[in-house]
């Protein structure tokens, strides 16, 4: 197995956040006695990541992953603990350092909003000194992946959250990074322009073997890209694994999906029988029976051949239901 | 370092603050305004011979090269710093291979750019009404170079210190103002430094605020005599020092203490 190129051993960081009462008299005390909070937004987390890996960070609001991020790509000094990309420590800021990681943040940008991307686009390649030759070659291949020609003549003010999107993408790989920290990359994007995105990652990862760590609340993006997950809730680290593992662990049952030649007439009190089955109310037509993993052939098996089924499919609870059930529980 | 960075980006500012040069243009407009208004006055003063030495014309060619120097050295830059940190703005620029201090000179330099389009013209056109008169000498000139390089280095690095307090204090841009106050009194903008009261004279020549902006004025209008020039440029050269240094200082531990918010 490859050496990993990201590893965060027992990484932890405290805000020390100023507290006070609302009004006025109570700003005028937190005048002459401020009172500070310690708050932990990560606490002791640990992983490693290999080159050319996907992974998705999820977690619900506020559970530190935007933290974790900022402290990988040397923008904050952790309150302990330690972290190496690429051989460096992030928040030493290296210039060598800074040249291979690339953040991309879905609310943030990197362009100047008063002139056309391309402008942009040569500025941050001379930052990161990227030869012409190579700058050419790269911005052809994003342009074309990404299918934005058009965009590039017009003020960056002027384009649509999509089409910025697409140019913060461009802006963070046109120096060719080995490692990109993608923070929420489709927030607000419609369907359609999520879909192109996540295309697009899949593609440039497979050809160029960058490894990410990805930051979503869309499950969409995370199941697309990502096999494996990380999960932070309250700043811990409570699940690292494959994402099907995770939502095995949580949903330990399946959905049956029943259709009927004819409608039978008691199928409740012959459900009975399987104290597991849980019988959901029929949507248009179709039957839905929750039932346990493990009881999934026999109660398949008993029911094809006493019903007249004339449709019957066997799915995974979807993936949402999943996580809202750990966000809610806190828990794996 | 990053040279190469820097001047792509310095264009690349240049091009952008052009799209709204009437609004830069307009601000320099309003900083002309008051040092006319004082020139009008002292003139005024003036007008029965020389005031402290000081003729009409002397005076005019004070308070018009004042203009110039005044908006070639200030730092524009400095008031949008606080609000970088404290917006976490300055979170992109930390993350880029290249000192976020190249930002800051890439607009300063950008900014006089689109300025002195308005200024020289203006200057120009004021000059044929006000009529100033220069006694230049070939040394003089000399040294005004330097002494403007300073003045601007040292005015843009203390406001740049002050400013990146804000990784502390979320309104440090207050001390701005009161830097802009101080050379109001202490630069020689209410008054050349010679017609205040001797123990504000004391003052000036010691504190840095002459030297942001009234030093270079004097030594090209032939107010200071050689010694004076020479004595000025150390004085001058150890606060912009100095400045750099508390830059340096603020900086390194300002970053440690940034918290990177939003986003």
């Amino acid at each position: 197995m490859a050496e990993p190129i990201i590893t965060v051993k027992n990484l932890t960081k405290v805000y020390r956040v100023p507290e006070r009462a609302p009004g006025l008299s109570a700003s005028i005390r937190g005048l002459f006695k401020p009172k500070f909070q310690d708050v932990e937004a990560v606490t002791d987390i640990n992983f490693t990541i290999r080159p050319g890996e996907m992974v998705g960070l999820i977690g619900p609001n506020g559970a530190g992953k935007t933290t974790t991020l900022k402290m990988l790509s040397g923008l904050l000094y952790p309150t302990g603990g330690e972290a190496k990309v690429s051989g460096y420590t992030p928040w030493d800021r290296k210039a060598e350092y800074l040249q291979r990681i690339s953040m991309v943040m879905g609310n943030r940008s990197a362009m100047n909003w008063d002139i056309p991307p391309l402008d942009s686009f040569r500025v941050l390649s001379k930052i990161y000194k990227v030869p012409q030759d190579q700058y050419q070659r790269t911005l052809d291949e994003l342009i074309t992946l990404l299918d934005m020609e058009a965009l590039l003549k017009k003020p960056v003010r002027n384009l649509s959250l999509g089409e910025r999107m697409k140019c913060e993408l461009v802006a963070g790989l046109l120096y060719q990074p080995d490692v990109l920290f993608l923070d929420e990359p489709t927030l607000g994007l419609d369907v359609a322009m999520q879909r192109r995105l996540r295309i697009f990652l899949k593609q440039y990862n497979q050809q160029h073997q960058v490894s990410v760590i990805l930051t979503s609340h869309y499950m969409a993006d995370v199941s697309a890209l990502c096999e494996r997950v990380m999960l932070i809730h309250h700043g811990r680290l409570i699940f690292d694994g494959a994402l099907q593992e995770l939502a095995d662990k949580l949903a330990p049952f399946k959905l049956v999906k029943l259709q009927f030649t004819t409608p039978p007439t008691n199928l409740e009190g012959f459900l009975t029988q399987f104290p597991s089955v849980e019988y959901l109310p029929s949507e248009n037509g179709h039957h839905i029976l929750r039932i346990a993993r493990s009881d999934v052939p026999k109660v398949t098996a008993e029911i094809l051949s006493n019903l007249p089924v004339a449709d019957l499919s066997v799915e995974d609870p979807p993936i949402e239901a999943v996580i809202d059930q750990i966000y809610e529980e806190g828990k794996v | 370092m990053n040279h190469q960075g820097g001047w792509e980006l310095i264009k690349n500012t240049w091009q952008s603050w052009l799209q709204h040069r009437g609004f830069f243009f307009l601000l320099a407009f309003g900083w002309m305004l008051p040092l006319l208004v004082y020139l009008m006055i002292w003139s005024a003063a003036a007008s029965e011979g020389s005031l402290a030495g000081l003729s009409q014309d002397a005076l005019a060619g004070y308070y018009l090269v004042l203009v110039l120097v005044n908006q070639l050295t200030y730092a524009t830059t400095n008031w949008t710093v606080g609000d970088n940190i404290r917006m976490g703005q300055i979170s992109r620029w930390l993350i880029q291979p290249m000192s976020p201090l190249y930002h800051a000179l890439s607009s300063e330099i950008a900014g006089k750019v689109v300025f002195m389009l308005f200024s020289i013209p203006v200057t120009a056109f004021l000059a044929l009404i006000f009529r100033p008169q220069f006694n230049l000498s070939w040394q003089q000139s000399l040294l005004f170079i330097p002494s403007i390089l300073l003045a601007w280095a040292l005015r843009f690095f203390w406001g740049y210190w002050l400013a990146l307090l804000a990784f502390w204090a979320t309104r440090a841009d207050s001390l701005l103002a009161l830097q802009d106050t101080m050379i109001f009194l202490l630069g020689g903008h209410l008054a050349p430094i010679r017609l205040l009261p001797n123990w504000m004279q004391s003052l000036a020549k010691i504190l840095p605020f002459r030297y942001m902006s009234a030093f270079p004025v004097e030594i090209l209008t032939g107010f200071l005599d050689k010694n004076e020039s020479l004595t000025g440029l150390l004085i001058q050269l150890g606060w912009t020092s100095t400045a750099y240094l508390l830059y340096r200082l603020v900086w390194t531990r300002g970053v440690r203490h940034y918290e990177a918010v939003g986003g």
